[in-house]
C-alpha cells in the first residue's frame, strides 16, 4: 500500500477511515493542540466512517469482546481498569 | 500478576510526539499491525481533553500449523483507550489485549509527558504493563508471566529505537510544515489546497523512506504470547 495511512480491519472501511485521518490530523496539529478548537470538526467524514466501522464490528464478530473490554476498562474512566484487586 | 516497567526520554517536543503517535502505523517494520481504527472519539473540557477508542488490528506471524493446533486465526484485537490532556500536557494510554484473553492478559499502560528537566525539547516516556496468566494454566502460570515479563523486557528497547526513527521523520515534517504556514500567510487562500497536498505529499515520502517501528508491548508480543502457549502445551 503507496498510503501511510493505516488501513481499517474491514477492507470496506479504508476509504472512509483515510478520508477521516487526512482530516483529523490536520485538525490535530493546526487546532487541537494549539488550543483553538473546542468541537472536532471532522464529523461528516466520522459518521461515514463509523458507521461502516459498525456494521462490521458486528458482522465479523468482534462486537461481543469489544463490549466486554469496554466493560472492565470504560471510554469515560479513560480505559482504567474498574475492578482492580 | 507481574508488573513491567520501564521509562526513558525522547529528544522531540511533546505536542509533536503526540502527533507522531496518530501516524505510527503503518510503518515497514511493524508490519504485523495491519490495521488501525478508531472507534470513539470524543472532545471535552472545553477543547481540552480528547478521548479515543482504537482497535488495533495484529497479525502475528505465527506459523499456520501452530494456529490450527490452538484452533484460532492468526488475526488479533487489541483495545486502547488514550487521553489526550492539554492542560496537564499529558498523553496517556491504556490498551490490553481482546484476543486470547481468557488465558493471558496484559494491560499496558503509556505516558508520554513534557520531561521534568527539559519540558520543551524533550519528552519523558513511561510504559507499565500488567502481566496476567488464568485459567487451566494455573499451574505454569508462575514460569509464563516470568517468562512474559523478561519478553516484554528484552523488546522494549528496540521498541525506543523505533519510535525514535518515527519522530526523526516527523520532525523534518514539522519544520516544513511550519515553513509552509509562514508562507501561506503570505500568498492567496486560492493556493492553499495545493500547498496541503504538496506537504502531505511530502510527508509520505518521508515517511515511506524511513523504517518504523512500533513501540506498544501488547501489539509486539502476539507472537511471545502464542509461543508460550505452544511451549506449555510441551510442559
Amino acid at each position: 500500500m503507496g498510503n501511510v495511512m493505516s488501513a481499517s480491519f474491514a477492507p470496506e472501511c479504508t476509504d472512509l477511515k483515510k478520508e477521516y485521518d487526512s482530516c483529523f490530523n490536520e485538525w490535530y496539529s493546526e487546532k487541537f493542540l494549539k488550543g483553538k478548537s473546542v468541537e472536532n470538526e471532522c464529523s461528516k467524514q466520522w459518521y461515514a466512517y463509523t458507521a461502516c466501522v459498525d456494521t462490521h464490528l458486528t458482522r465479523q464478530g468482534i462486537k461481543s469482546a469489544l463490549d466486554e473490554a469496554r466493560k472492565e476498562a470504560p471510554f469515560e474512566d479513560g480505559g482504567a481498569i474498574k475492578d482492580q484487586e | 500478576m507481574r508488573l513491567f516497567k520501564n521509562s526513558y526520554s525522547f529528544e522531540y517536543p511533546w505536542d509533536q510526539v503526540t502527533a507522531a503517535n496518530w501516524k505510527k502505523y503503518p510503518n515497514e517494520v511493524s508490519t504485523h499491525v495491519i490495521a488501525v481504527d478508531v472507534l470513539k472519539r470524543e472532545l471535552i473540557d472545553n477543547g481540552q481533553k480528547l478521548v479515543s477508542e482504537r482497535l488495533i488490528t495484529v497479525k502475528q506471524g505465527v506459523p499456520k500449523w501452530i494456529m490450527m493446533a490452538m484452533g484460532g486465526t492468526n488475526v488479533s484485537y487489541v483495545r486502547e483507550v488514550s487521553v489526550v490532556d492539554l492542560a496537564n500536557r499529558s498523553l496517556t494510554l491504556r490498551s490490553c489485549n481482546m484476543s486470547y484473553s481468557n488465558i493471558l492478559k496484559v494491560y499496558e499502560t503509556v505516558k508520554y509527558n513534557p520531561h521534568p528537566e527539559d519540558p520543551v525539547n524533550k519528552t519523558l516516556f513511561e510504559q507499565e504493563a500488567q502481566i496476567t496468566a488464568y485459567g487451566a494454566f494455573t499451574k505454569i502460570c508462575n514460569k509464563m508471566e516470568e517468562w512474559s515479563v523478561q519478553r516484554f523486557h528484552d523488546n522494549a528497547l528496540k521498541g525506543k529505537k523505533g519510535f525514535d526513527s518515527v519522530l526523526e521523520v516527523f520532525d523534518k515534517h514539522w519544520v516544513q510544515r511550519e515553513k509552509y504556514v509562514d508562507d501561506l500567510g503570505n500568498s492567496i487562500v486560492g493556493k492553499v489546497a495545493d500547498t496541503v497536498e504538496d506537504i502531505k505529499t511530502t510527508a509520505e515520502e518521508m515517511l515511506k523512506e524511513t523504517e518504523m517501528k512500533s513501540n506498544s508491548i501488547l501489539t509486539r508480543h502476539y507472537d511471545s504470547i502464542k509461543n508460550a502457549f505452544k511451549r506449555n502445551e510441551n510442559m
